[in-house]
């Protein structure tokens, strides 16, 4: 069922369909309509006179609208068929289906249309696992209107089905009774409503503005709306059309990863990835936000005021939150609301707390915005403390984790998070807890930029200092802990006892980018990265060839992450290596034309004069969102823009194939100013 | 009546300052709901981080619903505020963002964290930033 699977969403509501718009759940098929994480139809069959109906074709008009194209009956026969059937289905707080059937013969027809519809009302969590369900069931007819119900205790969650024409209603379905004149058609609009969480109204009387916990409503013009996203965008003009493609690619596939939590009165901040994981992440928004911040600084915002209105303040070993730490993830489904599992938030993540206070400087930088830096000085003083006091687990001094939380927290809790990505040269697993390079990086990073917030915006020179005397300290100890003298690159991580977890990683890129990197040892962790060992042709590989737990297909431990390049070519520039920047830009960017300009997840690390083509690393996720981030931050780095002071310096590095390149109208505190670069790096020479 | 609730109330009362409520302007009401159903009503109002409780009803922008065996187990650290919303169980009305506030007030459960550390942590321990 995957190959012919389409999927439309708005936020966090969305369904997943075959080719001919019908949903059949199974525990192999996640199909269905889900809204917070919770799916709301499990099936929805359309059939004509009893019989089920044929895909001609499928038009996926926006990310938010499809158009289905179909014809009665089944197998090779409808090539003579009198009938079309069109349903058009646009997602809102649930959806909207316009079904309209043709009739081109000279004969008029009567005919029965009808929909099934039943929910099971699984948690993305189960759909899965197909788990067992605890609560009840119930199907209502009222007011015209089929309402699905699942009940556990004071757990409610609903599904309202009705039509614009006349129908009858049983419990499970709709049934019309179609009289379709010669030529003519007939056309019904379907409307789906979910309800989430129904305030008893009896007992919340008396409030000021009243809001109903149930999904936000609909932007009342999606198309509308994603026009207004792509004019506000910086407008590209390059010679090479393929990264105009990408570019626009991106663009669109950023829209529609916007989510916008209850809280957020209507403003958006970028999810993890569609359509799993369109939900807030700590580590996934906070890089996105970075990414996009030169094309839409509004996400960063967004991002800042949410992680801070949902930052810990006590200890739960369930959730693994302490004071200070900023969550991992957000989830709203059944599990997660009887604590079967964490999600309520889960703080499990190491690198969203330091990479919270790096966010809030770079995009008081970019923008000017210095009032919400004072609005959240309490926020990310208290991220600040909570890398000190409640993250220093191995007593060294550098940030480490360790879950509390055995049987649903993370085990990793950096951003290679799978089971097997923290390993030795020799292929054995560190203990925990550990502490990863990365994660050193990223709080000297946010201490330093810290201290510049201090200094300029709190009044507050004394914490200042303070904050750079221990960035110092950081840095010069940590040159000497992690550096790996035979390799003479960063170890990937110190383990429990504090020595050294010898791989070389892609993780040293950050390190560049964070700053921490001593000066003197910048030109040999830069010849790492675009060496053979680690760099594929297409990109830096997460392991570097070698290592004991190297496979190019291995999910942390060889393949190519489009984001971790992004990021990578960034530090790359911070150290002044823009030659080898552009390398890794191209790389990735000449790869992103093999997948029409969206980049996946992840892609395997076969070295790129072997396979010719970049091999996708297989994955339910699609687009996600650092990776859609990640031809943004490589149109930063490859234009060298970097705001100083109230300016934009320009200082393009751009590699041959794209020829001349103008980014107009790049949003900022100089409010809107152009960047224009010619290709000069001739990126074939650079590596090996 | 020695009383949980109550006393609770009292006490952020009594603490005037709460630096994590310093974002919030306005009030937030809790409807307790006791077991004969009678409805007890608390008013929690915050300017810039100065707290004032009140006992009964005010017109306020955020109301949250629970009946009183949830309330006093949030108090006591046993609850969780946020898994209770999604369950149903804690209701709300009006501005959200004073939910996700207010609840900041309530404690953790007794915590293995608290004996880990090396940092003397205690489990009312809050991240006081020097101003």
């Amino acid at each position: 069922m995957t190959t012919d699977q389409v999927q439309i969403l708005s936020g966090n509501t969305f369904v997943v369909s075959n080719g001919s718009g019908d949903i059949e759940a199974s525990s192999t098929d996640p199909t269905g309509l889900f809204s917070f994480d919770t799916r709301h139809l499990s099936r929805w069959v359309l059939t004509f006179d009893d019989q089920r109906l044929t895909a001609l074709s499928t038009d996926d008009l926006q990310y938010f609208e499809s158009r289905f194209f179909l014809v009665p009956g089944t197998g090779t026969v409808y090539v003579d068929a009198k009938q079309t059937v069109i349903r058009r289905r646009r997602v809102a707080d649930g959806f909207k289906e316009e079904l309209t059937v043709l009739n081109h013969a000279d004969e008029p027809i009567d005919v029965k249309v009808r929909i099934e519809a039943a929910s099971d009302f699984a948690d993305l969590f189960e759909v899965k696992d197909a788990l067992e369900k605890k609560g009840s069931y119930s199907n209502d007819i009222a007011d015209g209107r089929l309402r699905l119900t699942y009940r556990r205790d004071t757990f409610v969650r609903s599904t309202v089905i009705s039509a614009s024409e006349p129908c009858e209603i049983d419990p499970d379905g709709l049934t019309f009774q179609v009289h379709v004149e010669p030529q003519d058609a007939w056309s019904t609009d379907i409307d789906v409503s979910i309800i989430f969480l129904g305030a008893d109204p009896d007992e919340v009387a008396e409030v000021r503005s009243p809001l109903a916990w149930q999904a936000p409503s609909p932007v009342a013009d999606m198309a509308q709306n994603l026009r207004s996203w792509l004019d506000e965008t910086p407008k590209l003009e390059c010679e090479w059309e393929p990264l105009l493609r990408c570019y626009r690619r991106s663009l669109v596939d950023l829209a529609a990863l916007r989510f916008s939590p209850i809280s957020a009165g209507g403003n958006s901040l970028p999810a993890a990835g569609l359509p799993w994981f369109m939900t807030m992440f700590g580590r996934d928004s906070i890089f996105t936000s970075l990414q996009a911040l030169p094309f839409s600084p509004e996400l960063a915002a967004t991002t800042l005021r949410e992680l801070g209105l949902r930052q810990g303040t006590r200890f739960d070993d369930f959730r693994d939150e302490d004071p200070g730490r900023i969550l991992h993830e957000m989830r709203y489904g059944e599990m997660t609301a009887f604590e079967e599992r964490p999600h309520s938030p889960y703080y499990g993540s190491a690198d969203a707390t330091p990479l919270y206070v790096v966010l809030l400087d770079e995009y008081e930088r970019w923008t000017g915005d210095v009032q919400l830096v004072r609005d959240l000085e309490y926020e990310a003083r208290a991220a600040l403390h909570w890398i000190d006091a409640y993250a220093n687990l191995q007593g060294n001094g550098y940030l480490s984790y360790q879950r509390r939380n055995e049987a649903t927290g993370l085990e990793n809790q950096c951003w290679k998070d799978s089971w097997d990505s923290i390993a030795y040269h020799d292929g054995r697993l560190a203990g925990f807890p550990r502490a990863t390079c990365e994660l050193q990086g990223y709080t000297y990073d946010a201490k330093m930029r810290a201290a510049r917030l201090a200094r300029s915006v709190w009044g507050d020179p004394t914490f200042a200092d303070q904050l750079e005397k221990q960035a110092g300290e950081l840095k010069e100890r940590f040159n000497r802990d992690f550096w790996v003298e035979d390799g003479e690159f960063f170890a990937l991580a110190l383990d429990a006892g504090g020595a050294q977890v010898d791989s070389l990683t892609s993780n040293i890129g950050h390190l560049l980018w964070s700053g921490i990197v001593d000066q003197a040892k910048a030109e040999r962790v830069a010849r790492h990265l675009v060496g053979d060992r680690l760099f594929s042709g297409w990109g830096v590989r997460t392991m570097a060839v070698g290592e004991g737990r190297y496979n190019p297909i291995g999910y942390h431990v060889g393949t190519v992450w489009p984001f971790d390049n992004s990021f990578i070519a960034w530090g790359l520039r911070r150290y002044g290596f823009k030659d080898e920047a552009a390398v890794v830009a191209a790389g990735i960017l000449e790869a992103a034309e093999f997948f029409d300009g969206q980049l996946p997840e992840a892609f395997g690390g076969y070295p790129r004069d072997m396979t010719k083509y970049p091999v996708r690393y297989p994955t339910a996720c699609s687009p996600q969102a650092w990776s859609t981030g990640t031809p943004l931050l490589l149109l930063r780095t490859m234009l060298g823009l970097e705001p100083v002071g109230d300016n934009l310096v320009v200082d393009a590095a751009l590699p041959k194939t794209i020829g001349r390149l103008e980014l107009l109208d790049i949003p900022g505190r100089w409010g809107r100013i152009d960047a224009f670069g010619r290709g000069r790096v001739d990126t074939q020479m650079k590596t090996g | 009546m020695a009383d949980t609730i109550s006393d609770f109330f009292q006490k952020l009362g009594e603490r005037r300052e709460q630096a994590l409520l310093g974002h919030m302007r306005g009030a937030v009401r809790f409807d307790v709901r006791g077991d004969q159903g009678q409805v007890d009503q608390w008013v929690v109002a915050v300017d810039s981080g100065a707290v004032t409780v009140s006992h009964g009803n005010a017109e306020v922008d955020c109301a949250i619903g629970a009946d009183r065996a949830l309330l006093e187990s949030l108090i006591k650290g046993q609850a969780n505020a946020m898994s209770a919303v999604l369950r149903g169980e804690l209701r709300c009305s009006g501005d959200v963002e004073m939910l996700l506030t207010i609840q900041r007030i309530f404690p953790g459960p007794s915590s293995e964290r608290t004996t880990m550390g090396q940092q003397g942590v205690h489990g009312d321990d809050r991240p006081s930033p020097d101003p």
